[in-house]
């Protein structure tokens, strides 16, 4: 009995031994994978780069009724008028210049050290008072940059404000909307968070984050960081597509070496130039040393941007029928033009090289989606080819 | 009382007394200054020139007190010529705007004057005490 006793005790400590090496491990394991997802030196000279944005912005593509869909704002009224056609396509202009404003994506920057700045030191004012002051320059019509804020500390010492003081002063004076005084629950209980997160709020979460922090911010680093990693393990990218958030995230992807995931949800959606382009961002942001350019130029030459997409959209409802209607049927009916079959098959050649690289990850996964998409593609064609056939369409 | 907009509605002479001074606000309990530009001789509570900040003695929860200061318009009224009441020079000296004013020096060393007494006094009381016992 008193053997048998002894011997689960022990059984017990070493079970408990066991747990906490594990529960250590995961720890270890998840500081790795939160030290690993910073950005090890300053990103903004890359994500600013023009050729860079050009390729964030065509993956972010421009949905219109994506982008001004309804949201949760007191005031989502429309408004109905009569117009000439040429007071239409201005307005539709318009209407593709506000909803490239409305795709600004935050940027990406290194997030800011905070340095101590003494402007006096007085030790004659030592106990001055029992609290130190902070000293806000309020004049009139200077940026929240560059307003001066200093601190004079009990002991005498006048410093410019830390960060964080700055921060609350700058909303305390000059409030922006939307920001609070407080952080919200969201942000300082990781449970809520993970509930917004498994719930698929990635916008929500996404959107209240750029308001409350500043990207030079290390909680804004940190929560976008793990939002982008767990968009990565349910593999929604589709509820980002069309957002301002899409464009860091692929950036995010593609920095740390995982857009192998996003890739294959490109693939299997058929937006192979976008692939193209997610790829090409990984090659210029390691430096590989292959020559994406000339695709690029070629896909750019085929492919119309996502503002000239959205326009002719627009423009398209306005339009009469031509004389080769027949052939622009065939097209939306199969929702593919002959620049586009030969942009696709451009595109196939170059993921294909990626995925036969030492840079893919997930190859079997890709080699199969590829392969699937490829005779969906041939399908189409044939499809394509015996429509314009029957209708007589002169094959170019 | 209502409030007046911070470009003042005070009037004034060209020529008479300005001061940078403070308007206590707030209620009782509950002190509240606006640092403000007005004619020497009137009433702290009559129309201002123009309200160049704003001051709140009490400290707040991260134990600081927070003062606003629209440096600008201060440098302005000042290089006009306007005069400042003891306790505005104070704060305007405290923040560095001008030099620290010499009441300030005056507290420190007689805060720090109490503080060593108090503490001197505590050692005795306890030198005491152990002599006592």
């Amino acid at each position: 009995m008193l053997i048998l006793r002894q011997l689960r005790k022990l059984n017990g400590q070493q079970r408990l031994q066991l747990g906490v090496e594990q529960t250590r491990r995961s720890m270890a394991d998840a500081a790795q994978k939160n030290a690993s997802f910073q950005y090890d030196k300053d990103p903004q000279p890359l994500f600013t780069d023009a050729e860079t944005q050009r390729l964030l912005q065509s993956m972010t593509q421009l949905q219109l009724e994506k982008v001004f869909r309804k949201r949760t704002v007191p005031d989502n009224s429309t408004e109905t008028k009569f117009m000439t056609t040429a007071q239409l396509e201005k307005e539709f202009l318009q209407t593709i210049e506000k909803a490239k404003k409305l795709l600004q994506m935050p940027p990406v920057v290194q997030i800011k050290q905070d340095t101590e700045h003494i402007i006096s030191k007085d030790p004659a004012l030592k106990d001055f008072a029992d609290t130190k002051y902070v000293f806000t320059d309020i004049t009139f019509g200077l940026r929240n940059s560059e307003r001066k804020i200093v601190v004079r500390d009990a002991d005498g010492t006048l410093a410019y404000a830390p960060l964080e003081t700055r921060k609350r002063m700058n909303q305390l004076y000059f409030p922006l909307e939307g920001r609070r005084s407080y952080t919200p629950r969201m942000f300082t209980h990781d449970d809520l968070l993970q509930r917004c997160l498994d719930e698929h709020k990635y916008e929500f979460v996404l959107d209240r984050l750029t308001v409350q922090y500043e990207p030079y911010e290390a909680e804004f680093h940190n929560f976008s960081a793990k939002v982008f990693a767990h968009l990565n393990e349910s593999k929604e990218f589709d509820l980002l597509r069309s957002t301002r958030h899409f464009g860091p995230m692929a950036f995010f992807y593609a920095w740390h070496r995982c857009i192998d995931d996003l890739l294959y949800d490109m693939i299997r959606r058929d937006y192979l130039h976008n692939a193209v382009e997610l790829i090409s961002l990984s090659y210029k942001i390691h430096q590989v040393p292959v020559d994406y350019k000339p695709i690029l130029s070629q896909l750019e030459a085929l492919k119309p941007t996502p503002a000239q997409r959205a326009l002719a959209e627009l423009l398209s409802c306005l339009k009469k029928p031509a004389e080769n209607a027949i052939e622009h049927e065939i097209q939306t009916a199969i929702g593919k033009t002959e620049q586009d079959f030969a942009a696709d098959e451009i595109s196939l050649k170059f993921i294909e090289q990626y995925i036969g690289s030492k840079h893919a990850l997930k190859k079997v996964q890709l080699e199969l989606a590829v392969q699937t998409l490829k005779e969906v593609n041939l399908e189409k064609l044939q499809l394509y080819q015996g429509l314009k056939k029957a209708h007589g369409v002169q094959a170019s | 009382m209502s409030l007046s907009p911070a470009s003042g509605i005070g009037r004034f002479y060209k020529h008479s007394a300005k001061i940078i001074r403070f308007v206590r606000l707030g209620c009782t309990n509950r002190p509240f200054y606006h640092i403000v530009v007005m004619e020497r001789r009137k009433n702290q509570h009559q129309p201002v020139i123009e309200q160049v900040g704003s001051y709140d003695p009490l400290p707040n929860t991260s134990n600081e007190r927070l003062v606003a200061l629209n440096t600008e318009r201060i440098r302005y009224w000042l290089g006009k010529g306007a005069h400042m009441s003891e306790p505005a020079a104070e704060l305007l000296g405290i923040a560095g705007l001008l030099p620290v004013h010499p009441r300030t020096y005056m507290t420190a060393w007689r805060n720090r004057r109490a503080a060593a007494a108090a503490t001197a006094g505590a050692a005795t009381e306890t030198t005491e005490k152990v002599a006592t016992a």
